[in-house]
């Protein structure tokens, strides 16, 4: 509570301290990095590697109010570059994911934990991946999820689209081969 | 909107979001309270969406990450934002303001660029370079020129042979200079996609002709060609049979 009070304090001073802007955003950050790479060293890699970057160049940001999206956009890039990705993902249409779009009962998401969830995420096509994440770790909206991944509109809501519901029907069949365990051990 | 159109705006619904106030999402919210069997599966839905949210907000942050993250911290931290303008002298600021007018004054003045085929091909080309957007996602051609026709834009346009056997992945309603352009977006199949424009061919005082030409506009191969009321544009990334595929 301490740090937000004296980020925004030194928000309207037009100043960042480094301190508050670690005890703000490391863990989203984090959370983040682990739903890309899934590893815990990976993704602390990945935080350091951003707030070394803001240490570097956060300077040149001119609207302060843009910082956690800098950063979120720093991250993602050092991730792509880590991945050494260079092509570019396919634009898809919404439409296409109407036919996969099962019912799942929320009682078998309850059966699972983070790391499960994890998991799952991981199964989901990689493209789809990043913008998933940051649908359910973060409250932003679909135009800053787009400009976090610089990535147009349309495109956000289609990979997230295809990703709920390739996610949908992992939970299911998770849960069907954990049913069908249990009836193995019976 | 049916109720296979709802669940998919649906899908992308969060309370509380700004996006959750958008039209389209507006009419599927109705739709789900009108209908029983789509109120059940969006309330399942949300369900779902909550204890998934939940479970990923649970991820454990290692203790250690912020002790190692501050070691980080640099000498210089403190950004310092150049005074804002009414900080400044009231000379600075009243010269500053002289100058933006008179500039505006030479672009109001200078005489306007003719509506020139070639000036339209650049900025359409353009368009697709940068994050364009579009309004419709939807593989449905019937979809686009309804959506089209209902904002002006031309609806009427043909399709090449090639482009028939494309992928489609959505459309847009642009404008050139107040003329309406339609957008219309095709996946190649490599990751690439492929932008044919279209506009009334009255827009432009030198339309192109009825056979195509090609043209490399912004590190893009483009086919220029009217038919009919039409003039279009196809803009994609360079390749040796573009006409042979596309047109």
């Amino acid at each position: 509570m301490a740090a937000r009070a004296s980020y925004n304090d030194d928000r309207g001073r037009g100043e960042v301290d480094f301190q508050s802007l670690v005890e703000l955003h490391y863990g989203p950050l984090y959370r983040f990095a682990m739903s890309l790479t899934r590893t815990e060293s990976d993704a602390c890699d990945l935080v350091q590697q951003t707030f070394l970057t803001w240490a570097t160049k956060g300077h040149q940001l001119r609207d302060l109010a843009k910082v956690k999206s800098w950063l979120f956009t720093t991250l993602h890039h050092s991730f792509l570059e880590s991945r050494r990705r260079s092509t570019r993902f396919p634009h898809l249409a919404i439409a296409e994911a109407e036919a996969e779009l099962p019912a799942v009962e929320p009682d078998l998401v309850s059966h699972l934990d983070a790391q499960d969830a994890l998991q799952l995420l991981s199964q989901v096509d990689e493209q789809f991946q990043a913008a998933v994440a940051l649908f359910y770790l973060e409250d932003y909206s679909y135009n800053e999820i787009a400009g976090i991944l610089e990535i147009p509109l349309g495109t956000v809501k289609a990979r997230i689209a295809r990703g709920l519901a390739q996610l949908k029907e992992l939970v299911l069949r998770k849960a069907a081969s954990a049913g069908k365990a249990k009836e193995g051990t019976a | 909107m049916n109720s296979a159109e709802a669940k998919a705006v649906l899908l992308l619904y969060r309370p509380g979001a700004a996006d959750a106030a958008d039209p389209p999402m507006t009419e599927a919210l109705e739709l789900a309270r009108q209908d029983p069997e789509l109120g059940r599966w969006f309330e399942e839905h949300r369900a779902f969406q909550k204890a998934m949210r939940a479970k990923f907000r649970q991820i454990e942050v290692p203790a250690h990450l912020k002790t190692s993250l501050l070691t980080l911290q640099p000498a210089a931290q403190t950004f310092i934002p150049p005074p804002a303008w009414w900080r400044r002298p009231v000379w600075l600021t009243a010269a500053v303001a002289a100058l933006l007018l008179l500039g505006l004054a030479g672009v109001w003045l200078q005489p306007r660029a003719p509506d020139r085929f070639a000036n339209y091909q650049s900025r359409m080309v353009s368009e697709a370079q940068r994050e364009y957007r579009m309004d419709l996602l939807t593989n449905d051609m019937r979809q686009i020129r309804q959506f089209m026709a209902s904002r002006g834009a031309p609806a009427d346009y043909d399709l090449t042979p090639g482009l028939e056997h494309l992928r489609l992945t959505g459309g847009g309603r642009l404008t050139w200079r107040s003329h309406p352009v339609t957008m219309v977006c095709f996946d190649r199949g490599d990751q690439q996609m492929l932008f044919l424009f279209v506009m009334k061919r009255s827009a432009v005082k030198d339309p192109p002709p009825e056979t195509p030409q090609l043209a490399k506009v912004r590190q893009r191969l483009t086919a220029s060609w009217t038919h009919g009321d039409n003039t279009y544009v196809l803009a994609g990334p360079e390749e040796a049979d573009f006409v042979k595929k596309y047109l």
